[in-house]
């Protein structure tokens, strides 16, 4: 790719740097803990964290206890002393250049792994050329090596492979090591341990490592999400072999549907979440209607969502949802097809707020001409029908203020075009405020609208991102020039922005470019993103 | 739906993809998924958690309001089982006559029932009976045997097929007849004075005392 070419620029006069707060779709009172989760992950992982801060736990025995009493202790304070400190990204052993074909470690074991697999002639499976061929493969196992979930194929069928991945790991931790990630020509292996699981990803995709990591943590998340870290810690305490497949029955299509939406959804890479864009009078009429008819003793959190987008969000004072349970919470939701027919009461652990338990969720459409979702989690188990009350008051006055109706025509439409920025050659952008923890960009139009431009176009903003984001040589800014587009990403305190122009595009025009459009999403701040944050 | 106007909870208790939410579709829409669910290798439509519909029934002399808990099979949920039949009247405990397991499951809940929650009627409801209809070697329970089973823990017996519709509005019927019929629960209607019951209510209150 001789025709590719890079700068990194030191942030010259032309980034005017803005006035945290004062960005874009950026308040400093958001409802969604706006640590960057990116880094904070990488922060924890680097630190072999303590469990406590790995699986935080009693926020719910708290809010329990609490009842009618006052002031617990901040929970935001909490959370960020946890974020504050280093960001800096896993270790891994050595850098990208030193994993080629001819590494050291990828002679080792590239072997051992296929002559395993050679062992096993009945399990034809592994032998098959779709399993083989598939991108992105994810693994599940407990720490005697029992499958658990498996992306592709049954988990049953891949005991051998499974165990090979056990070895390999329990193997390095016997000389008191860990193992990351191992690089076999175009694949990554990586290695998440947690208590109890083991967690592989063997991929071909533009992923890097860390990112690969970030979305191994987020399946991590899903199983505490169907389980609870006590739970899980608890079974495995009595029984060291245990086959969690018993209790993970029916939840299949959450870590299929997970990885799915991780694979072309923004959010995830970002650790923010995308909002549906409406017009500001309409969200805050929908705001005021939950406020005011679901203030119920022990309602923590109010949520409506459609299609995998935020519309509002309403919150018990001094409690806050992390982008991650959004997302799971995102997941839950767009995996089952139940919620639609029926109101539903369902647990639900939420492994950022509290790890240790269950909130209890009723869900339930809007109506069955709208996708608008709503979800009001509780702690108290015995409020389902004080709750579904609350949601016919709340679905009444939406319709009496025509708010499903907006939201509706919200969502048959595209939410909007790049043309309407109004900026010649710029061709899409990813844009997060991150004191609120949201994101917003475009919809992905021509030359990108067949699916193997968008998964290349995705396969950029994740190399772009992992640039930007690198421990070694954090970047602020960077200009990228391909062979097809050019790409410059922008990361300062306030915000994230990642952009692609066409590939004849100057630098001093981009820089004009994204100015412009900085100026732009001000402007659209009050549609783009939610910036107030109600509480009950 | 007046979720807090219902005369009567009914739960669904049983195996996964025993075919309770199959049972509860056929019952409140009058309407079944073609796509047999449990064929499935990868369960795409297990319920989560529990589902709630309300649906009114006509008795004769009046209308009853049903109030249908469809909770998850998985065994995830057990531990937290009894949220969901807590106060419940009646109990559809369902099990697959093409799976011998499945009524052990059966028996497992039937035992819980009758531990914790001593004013629920149990209802056996084989399900999938088309199945066994068209091949007769895929019944793996046998008739006698729960009709025995039912005679011990004075339940009685239904066998469905949710894909055909045989006997599942004619359950439902009987559950509310039973329930009208038991001079208890009239006679706390009468002592409400309301113009309906809100047993789900009154069974709230009753275990908040006692834990």
């Amino acid at each position: 790719m001789a025709s590719e070419n890079e700068t990194v620029e030191p942030p010259g006069d032309e980034f005017k740097t803005l006035d945290e707060g004062n960005e874009p779709g950026g308040r400093r009172d958001g409802f969604l803990v706006a640590s960057d989760s990116f880094e904070d992950f990488a922060r924890l992982e680097e630190a072999k964290s303590s469990i406590k801060d790995r699986h935080p736990s009693g926020t719910i025995n708290k809010i329990v206890r609490e009842g009618s009493c006052e002031d617990p202790p901040d929970k935001q304070d909490e959370i960020e002393s946890v974020s504050s400190g280093i960001a800096s990204m896993a270790t891994e052993e050595q850098n990208d250049s030193a994993f080629s074909d001819n590494g050291n470690v990828a002679e080792q074991v590239a072997p051992t792994l296929s002559a395993s697999i050679h062992e096993e002639e009945e399990l034809d499976e592994v032998h098959k050329p779709e399993w083989k061929g598939q991108k992105k493969h994810v693994f599940i196992l407990s720490e005697a090596g029992k499958p658990i979930y498996s992306r592709y194929g049954a988990e049953d069928k891949l005991v051998t492979i499974m165990g090979v991945m056990q070895a390999l790991v329990s193997f390095v931790q016997d000389s008191k090591d860990s193992m990351r990630c191992i690089i076999s020509g175009k694949h990554k292996f990586v290695f998440l341990t947690r208590d109890h699981l083991l967690l592989v990803a063997v991929s071909c995709t533009s992923s890097s490592t860390p990112q690969l990591l970030l979305q191994l943590n987020y399946v991590y998340n899903q199983v505490l999400s169907v389980l609870t870290y006590s739970h899980i810690n608890k079974i495995f305490k009595q029984r060291h072999n245990y086959d969690l497949r018993r209790l993970l029955t029916g939840a299949e299509k959450f870590f299929d549907s997970l990885l799915n939406l991780m694979d072309h959804e923004p959010g995830f890479l970002l650790s923010a979440v995308r909002c549906l864009p409406l017009p500001s009078a309409v969200r805050d009429v929908v705001a005021q209607s939950i406020v005011q008819h679901a203030k119920v003793k022990d309602l923590v959190f109010a949520i409506l969502i459609a299609n995998n987008q935020l519309i509002t969000l309403v919150r018990m004072k001094k409690y806050f949802l992390h982008p991650a349970d959004l997302h799971l919470i995102f997941n839950l939701v767009s995996a089952s097809e139940s919620f639609k027919t029926a109101e539903s009461w369902t647990p639900i652990c939420l492994p950022k707020f509290d790890s240790g338990g269950y909130l209890h969720a009723h869900v339930s459409y809007l109506d069955d001409n709208c996708a608008a979702c709503l979800l009001l989690l509780t702690v108290d188990r015995d409020m389902f029908f004080t709750l579904s009350e609350c949601k016919s008051k709340i679905v009444e006055r939406l319709h009496r203020y025509n708010c499903i109706e907006a939201i509706r025509e919200a969502l048959t439409k595209y939410t909007y075009s790049i043309s309407q920025v109004g900026i010649p050659d710029l061709r899409h952008f990813m844009y997060k405020s991150r004191s609120t923890a949201q994101f917003t960009s475009p919809e992905l139009e021509s030359p990108y609208h067949t699916a193997s431009e968008q998964e290349r176009i995705f396969g950029l903003y994740q190399y772009l991102h992992h640039r930007m984001h690198s421990t070694s040589r954090p970047l602020k800014i960077l200009f990228h020039v391909g062979s097809y587009e050019t790409l410059l990403g922008w990361v300062t305190s306030g915000f994230e922005l990642y952009a692609v122009f066409g590939p004849l595009v100057t630098k001093p025009t981009a820089i004009n470019s994204i100015n412009k459009l900085l100026k732009w999403i001000k402007k659209e701040e009050d549609r783009l993103f939610i910036l107030n944050s109600p509480t009950f | 739906m007046g979720a807090s106007r219902v005369d009567m909870k009914v739960v669904l208790l049983g195996k996964e993809y025993g075919g309770k939410t199959s049972l509860v579709e056929r019952y409140l829409h009058d309407r079944f998924a073609g796509d047999t669910p449990y064929q499935n290798v990868r369960n795409y439509n297990a319920t989560i958690g529990a589902a709630f519909g309300a649906k009114k029934v006509d008795i004769g002399d009046k209308v009853l309001t049903l109030g249908v808990w469809d909770t998850a099979g998985s065994e995830r949920y057990e531990a937290m089982s009894r949220i969901y039949y807590r106060g419940a009247k009646a109990a559809i405990v369902c099990y697959d006559l093409t799976d011998r397991t499945s009524f052990e499951r059966a028996r497992f809940w039937v035992n819980e029932l009758m531990k914790n929650e001593e004013g629920c009627k149990i209802y056996l409801c084989g399900t999938k009976k088309d199945l066994v209809i068209s091949d007769k070697r895929t019944r793996e329970v046998d008739y006698h045997m729960t009709t025995d089973y039912a005679e011990e823990i004075h339940a009685e017996v239904h066998e469905t097929s949710s894909k055909t519709g045989e006997n599942i509005f004619e359950l439902f019927t009987k559950i509310a007849k039973d329930f009208a019929s038991n001079p208890e629960n009239i006679k706390k209607e009468r002592d409400k004075d309301k113009e309906t019951l809100d047993l789900y209510e009154d069974n709230k209150k009753k275990f908040g005392c006692c834990g």
